[in-house]
């Protein structure tokens, strides 16, 4: 992408002004979205993004910048813009790169950029059929199929060099189930940090069969009671939950700055003693993974929350240095235009001890969610909201009828101490996760959870 | 290379491979920004970006490249990535190129040169200390910042367009952080357009007041309300819901407003507008991301839906005139449609004759989760929302933590009174943004405690 030459000159440059740190961040994606709407192919989005973002820091001072060019005088204009901003002599003059090889624990077997359209339209025609021919309820089905292939290489003024390739894919079906005028809708997205083998780990029948199954359900579902009541949240994509509800609080993005509830609450309790959870970026080929992060830490697994005792942020090197605490290689941007931070990999709420079938049968009356769609949160006063997209009653320790527009919403800090019964069948689910450094692949996880007592918005 | 020698390398790449309807989407934007911690400027940031979409139409289908690299390899690869997806595609959707001859309105770019990085650093610190004196419970983690962006936005094809549009504005904000000693609470204010103009005080109050306001909140008792939306609730629920009125949902089954045309959808107080020049627009459209003309319409006219939003394929599949709203997500997205200033006509009535009107009820200031909480298709919504009582026909105690449900299409007929506070998402700082008065609806399920 740049060469070595070029990569040491500027860093110097953006180090002439008195930096005690410079970092360049360069990037080549190729990505690509076939769509699919009544049952044709209707739209390919094809894109080159390339460009280079430059940091440098003075103390707990960040200047960065971009510019979409790799041309040797634009990354040079960029690094003297840099800076520019800053106006001190020189702590560094000299970079010294030594290229690293972190290795890669993720291999792609068909790397999709080399496989041509029809390949992938096939796959996802198959996905679409299967929904569409599902149920005659099924009005209308959307699918898409993505891969990216994103080539990063990161240098810094401590003479890192190190690259990363990394390869994700993901089909999305959207079924639309119709009735007397209402809409409902279903959905299946699983993708991975893998190539075209997707499809050996996710036939793309059931991915369709998936999608268009909840549709039908809750085109057939009443409303839920609003109330307070137990919730059992299933595993996989219910994680989504621990993601809101308490990962973005324990980001040092929010945590350094004193902003986050959890903000100086390392060692105590934050949550109940059932609750393990975990951040890892090392998952072989799992859709959050990556092999280094964006400022060349290597990805670890983080253990965040132990038996409910909090052990660990997720910090990135600028936030670290606000925190006098190292970075647990968490640092991570959308592409090179936007200025990296402290994010999440594949998070999730460790396996437990309790059955299945012991969570359902312990709730009197209460929500199951079987099916989580997404949720936000406000990191400084912990209130979050999700939406639940295929819920059932529980009656008498039973699953009932199914349920929809309900949400669950409440206080990080509470539903953490809320979860009193963990299943035992821990499954992730794949999500896109935006934030300041931009929209990031993030797993979230869990197995069945159960918490005591939590607010359910309805009608 | 530059854009122009980029620009003729993919032209002759075009000629070379005997494309004869195609075109040149172009994007450029260049921004600076800084952000204040405590009393210090600790973020610095200036991006430049641009981006290049060849569109080419290969046996009446429409396929797309984009590229961020401007070298001779990119131009060429360009045309030979969008005429293999242009073989790729299905969709019996008519495509377009379109041809030259609209009459495109005009407005007057605002004056004002660009602030230096030292002018924004000023203003954004000035702004900092405002937040930090307008109440003693604001706390460290309150922050600042100041920006300024500009963008170009060109089209050429081989109909002969050749069309582009500039912007640039500055915005200042400030998220204050507020402490009661047990909880913390936080607000935002804002500013937008030009540095000059900006009041530090007054941004440092809105974000104050904003946090403030909600200490000691409670929540309320579950059951069915007379709701007063505050403008910025209604203009974000708009903004979820804008997909529906657009043909290309409505085209694919996913718009519950599709076939609804001249019909009622709404209260026969509503009228909702959708204008690509409002006055008071940061970013302004003369043309659209296919090259036609905008203008300002009427989408639903007291009560009646009079047009949804169209392209050039979705109109021609209805059998109407594009109205100019094709649009793209990024430069590098397929065409899709989204409106401009997007906004519900004022009616009357202040804030407060809502609130009096309302009597008891509870005024919704905030809702959160939209992206999640509420589906366009459905209508359905479930939002995790904060306010206030309305107490006697005034504002009364704060309340948070409760959730909003209903359904969209419903609540545009339930409508009783709108009120003459039209206010716009001071956040939504780009061509498509909406905008709402406050309004009363009656009967609305509130889950609380």
């Amino acid at each position: 992408m740049l060469s070595q030459d070029l990569i040491k000159a500027a860093l110097e440059k953006a180090l002439s002004t008195g930096a005690d740190y410079a970092e360049v961040f360069a990037e080549h994606t190729d990505s690509k979205t076939i769509s699919m709407v009544s049952s044709k192919v209707d739209k390919i989005e094809d894109a080159v993004i390339s460009g280079v973002g430059i940091r440098i820091f003075k103390g707990l001072r960040c200047v960065s910048g971009s510019t979409s060019s790799l041309l040797p005088e634009a990354v040079l204009a960029c690094a003297e813009k840099v800076a520019g901003v800053l106006n001190d002599t020189p702590v560094i003059s000299n970079v010294n790169l030594t290229e690293r090889l972190f290795g890669d624990v993720h291999p792609i077997k068909v790397v999709p950029v080399s496989v041509a359209n029809s390949t992938k339209i096939d796959y996802l025609r198959e996905a679409y059929n299967a929904a569409k021919e599902y149920n005659e309820g099924i009005s209308q089905v959307t699918g898409s199929f993505l891969d990216v292939d994103h080539k990063i290489l990161i240098a810094n003024s401590d003479g890192l060099l190190a690259q990363d390739r990394q390869i994700r894919s993901r089909i999305r079906i959207q079924a639309v189930a119709s009735k007397a005028g209402e809409n409902q809708t279903g959905s299946c997205s699983p993708g991975g940090r893998v190539g075209m083998e997707l499809f050996d780990l996710h036939n793309p029948k059931e991915v369709g069969i998936e999608a268009a199954r909840e549709a039908m359900v809750m085109i057939n579902a009443g409303y839920i009671n609003a109330g307070n009541m137990p919730v059992a949240i299933e595993n996989g994509f219910g994680g989504v939950i621990f993601h809101e509800a308490c990962g973005h609080s324990l980001e040092a993005s929010s945590v350094a700055y004193g902003n986050s509830q959890f903000a100086g609450k390392l060692g105590t309790q934050i949550a109940s003693a059932k609750v393990t959870a975990i951040d890892d970026g090392t998952i072989p080929n799992a859709w959050g993974s990556i092999n280094i992060d964006d400022e060349g830490t290597p990805a670890r697994r983080n253990v965040l929350i132990e038996n409910g005792v909090l052990k660990s942020y997720m910090i990135d090197k600028f936030n670290g240095r606000r925190m006098g605490m190292e970075s647990t290689g968490n640092s991570r941007r959308q592409s090179y235009a936007f200025a990296p931070t402290s994010r999440m990999t594949n998070t999730y709420i460790a396996a437990g001890n309790d059955s299945d079938e012991d969570i359902i049968s312990s709730i009197e009356y209460g929500l199951y969610a079987a099916k989580m769609g997404g949720g936000s949160v406000n990191p400084v006063t912990g209130q979050f909201n999700f939406a639940v997209s295929e819920g059932y009653v529980v009656r008498n320790g039973k699953i009932c009828e199914p349920v929809r527009g309900a949400s669950l919403i409440g206080k990080g800090s509470d539903i953490l101490m809320n979860i009193d019964m963990v299943g035992k069948n821990l499954r992730h689910g794949q999500g896109m996760c935006g934030a300041s450094s931009g929209s990031i692949p993030t797993n979230v996880g869990q197995p069945l959870i159960r918490v005591s007592s939590i607010t359910v918005g309805g009608r | 290379m530059n854009y122009q020698e980029f620009k003729n390398a993919v032209l002759a790449a075009a000629k070379e491979n005997n494309l004869k309807d195609y075109e040149l989407y172009y994007t450029e934007s260049s921004g600076t920004s800084v952000e204040a911690y405590q009393s210090e400027i600790n973020t610095f940031t200036s991006e430049s970006s641009l981006g290049v979409c060849f569109k080419c139409i290969v046996n009446g289908k429409t396929g797309y490249a984009s590229t961020e690299n401007l070298t001779h390899e990119d131009a060429l690869s360009l045309v030979k990535r969008s005429m293999e997806n242009a073989l790729s595609i299905e969709s019996d959707e008519p495509s377009f190129i379109h041809k030259a001859g609209d009459n495109y309105l005009s407005y007057e770019a605002p004056e004002g040169s660009e602030p230096g990085s030292s002018e924004l650093a000023d203003f954004t610190l000035r702004l900092q200390s405002e937040v930090y004196k307008a109440d003693s419970r604001v706390v460290d983690g309150t922050m600042s910042a100041s920006g300024y962006d500009s963008s170009k936005y060109a089209l050429c094809n081989s109909n002969g367009l050749d069309l582009e549009d500039t912007s640039s504005f500055s915005y200042s904000y400030a998220i204050a952080l507020v402490s009661d000693g047990e909880n913390k609470y936080d607000g935002e204010g804002i500013a937008s357009g030009k540095l000059d103009d900006f009041d530090a005080a007054k941004i440092a109050a809105e974000a104050v007041d904003d946090a403030v306001s909600t200490i000691g909140y409670t929540s309320v008792p579950s059951g069915k309300y007379t709701v007063v939306f505050s403008s910025k609730v209604m203009a974000a629920l708009l903004a979820t819901y804008s997909s529906a009125f657009c043909a290309d949902t409505a085209q694919k089954g996913l718009s519950l407003l599709a076939g609804k045309e001249n019909t009622k959808v709404a209260a026969d107080i509503l009228t909702l507008t959708d204008d690509p020049l409002y006055k008071d627009a940061l970013v302004k459209r003369t043309f659209d991301a296919e090259g036609a003309a905008t203008y300002p319409k009427n989408v639903i006219e007291k009560g009646e839906l009079t047009t949804l939003l169209y392209n050039l394929a979705t109109a021609a599949k209805a059998g109407v005139k594009t109205t100019g709203n094709a649009a793209k997500a990024s430069y590098a997205s397929p065409v899709s449609i989204h409106p401009y200033s997007f906004y519900i006509n004022p009616v009357k009535g202040s804030l407060d004759d809502l609130l009096g009107a309302a009597g008891e009820g509870i005024y919704v200031t905030s809702v959160e989760g939209l992206h999640a909480g509420a589906n366009a298709i459905t209508g359905d919504f479930s939002l995790s929302s904060g306010g206030f009582k309305i107490e006697n026909g005034k504002k009364g105690k704060p309340v948070k933590g409760f959730t909003i449900s209903g359904n969209f299409f419903s609540l545009l007929k339930d409508i009783s009174l709108i009120g003459e506070d039209l206010k716009f998402n001071p956040f939504a700082l780009g061509a498509s943004r909406c905008g709402s008065p406050s309004i009363l609806v009656e009967g609305i399920t509130i889950a609380g405690k």
